[in-house]
């Protein structure tokens, strides 16, 4: 059956408080999982009192301004800082979005922070997004084209024809979508998730690819693609704006016209 | 997650888990019809609802010759097939989301399939004994 409550091992206990330094007046609460697999402990959260006249805007800059400053044992993945990389992907206050995109003043009281949903985690906010890779290798992200390109010159699209990848090329495989979306939780080991469904549809899409109706049928199963019931969390969540539900309602209509 | 699975020592590589035994090729002719019965169902369901309330107060004689009439006994039917027909695909979708052991899954669909059937025979006779 689906697992609604978290396991004995994975309960999350009190950590420790980091005070503010003293004299700050302009003092917020960060409220961060944490985890370390090389200890026996189970996961606690720790509060880390920052003062926000001595941070950046964002809430990884309070990230990083913990590690560097107050404990650097803080694990977390980042790279770009302008939500370009997808790495920084994670929960906060309650929704899944990239941590260099989003603003502290956004938030009101405390600034909850947990990886991302219903994923191993690796350490701390950084989660296992193995199942994840694999899923986007198996639908084969790649032009697939019989048709040999023209000489000396680029496979060529109409303005209209590229225009169709709009709102699809733009996606940084941040999986902020895909683990905020309940089929996904349930049943992830085989639903392939908004955001790869989004990546298969990004070639389905594309007028310079010949190989539709092999994806279509690679696609066309109870759980890779009809366990999406139409939720709505992953447009809801994306932070890049993008709407992989109607990606996913794109293949359905699809899957549908090419029955007769 | 699958709960066979999960405590047993995993090498298969990520992506041969995803791939598993490939895709169903299935799936399309289920979701379409929930749609179609779905959007059957809206005026039906109107239609009966309007007439249920007309009928508020009729003697059972008034009520037999309602369901008797060859326009109101067709409506009936098609509307309990497409009820049945559409709660059947509907707890098969809850079933397939939640029941992850697959014999368990196997046997809650079978036999939410046998007694939507049955049921979906007994109303369409019931109707039938009093229109024919
Ligand atoms: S629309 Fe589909 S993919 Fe998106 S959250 Fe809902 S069920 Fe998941
Ligand atoms: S669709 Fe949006 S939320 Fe999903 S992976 Fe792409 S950028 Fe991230
Ligand atoms: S650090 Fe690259 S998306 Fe946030």
């Amino acid at each position: 059956m689906a697992t609604f409550t978290l396991p004995k091992n994975s309960k999350i206990g009190d950590g420790k408080t980091y005070a503010a330094p003293s004299g700050a007046t302009n003092v917020r609460s960060f409220s961060i999982y944490r985890w370390d697999p090389d200890s026996e402990a189970t996961p606690r959260r720790d509060t880390y009192k920052i003062d926000l006249d001595n941070c950046g805007p964002m809430v990884l800059d309070a990230l990083i301004k913990i590690k560097n400053e107050i404990d650097g044992s803080l694990t977390f993945r980042r790279s770009c800082r302008e939500g370009i990389c997808g790495s920084c992907a994670m929960n906060i206050d309650g929704t899944n979005t990239l941590a260099c995109l989003k603003p502290i003043e956004d938030v009101t009281g405390d600034v909850k922070i947990n990886p991302l949903p219903h994923l191993p985690v690796v350490k701390d906010l950084v989660p296992d997004l193995s199942q994840l890779y694999a899923q986007y290798r198996s639908v084969e992200p790649w032009l697939k084209s019989d048709t040999p390109p023209p000489p000396d010159e680029e496979r060529r699209q109409s303005k209209e024809e590229r225009a169709k990848l709009d709102g699809m090329w733009e996606c940084i495989l941040c999986f902020c979508c895909s683990t905020a979306c309940p089929s996904y939780w349930w049943n992830g080991d085989r639903f392939l998730g908004p955001a790869v469904l989004l990546a298969a549809y990004r070639w389905i899409a594309d007028s310079r690819d010949e190989r539709t109706g092999e994806r279509l049928d690679a696609l066309e199963d109870p759980f890779r693609l009809y366990r999406c019931h139409t939720i709505m969390n992953c447009t809801n969540t994306c932070p890049k704006g993008l709407n992989p539900a109607k990606a996913i309602g794109s293949i359905k209509q699809m899957m549908v016209e090419r029955q007769g | 997650m699958n709960t066979e699975t999960d405590s047993a020592l995993r090498l298969q590589s990520p992506l041969g888990r995803v791939r598993g035994m490939g895709s169903a090729r299935a799936g399309t002719h289920h979701w379409w019809m929930q749609r179609v019965t779905s959007i059957g169902l809206l005026p039906l369901t109107l239609w009966f609802a309007l007439s249920a309330v007309s009928l508020a107060g009729a003697s059972y004689a008034e009520a037999l010759a309602w369901i008797g009439s060859p326009f109101n006994a067709v409506l009936l039917i098609a509307t309990l097939l497409l009820s049945f027909h559409h709660t059947n695909a509907g707890l098969q979708v809850v079933i397939e989301d939640y029941v992850h052991v697959p014999g368990a899954r196997i046997a809650a669909l079978l036999a939410v399939k046998a007694v939507c059937g049955l049921l979906a025979i007994a109303s369409v006779l019931a109707v039938l004994r009093i229109a024919v």
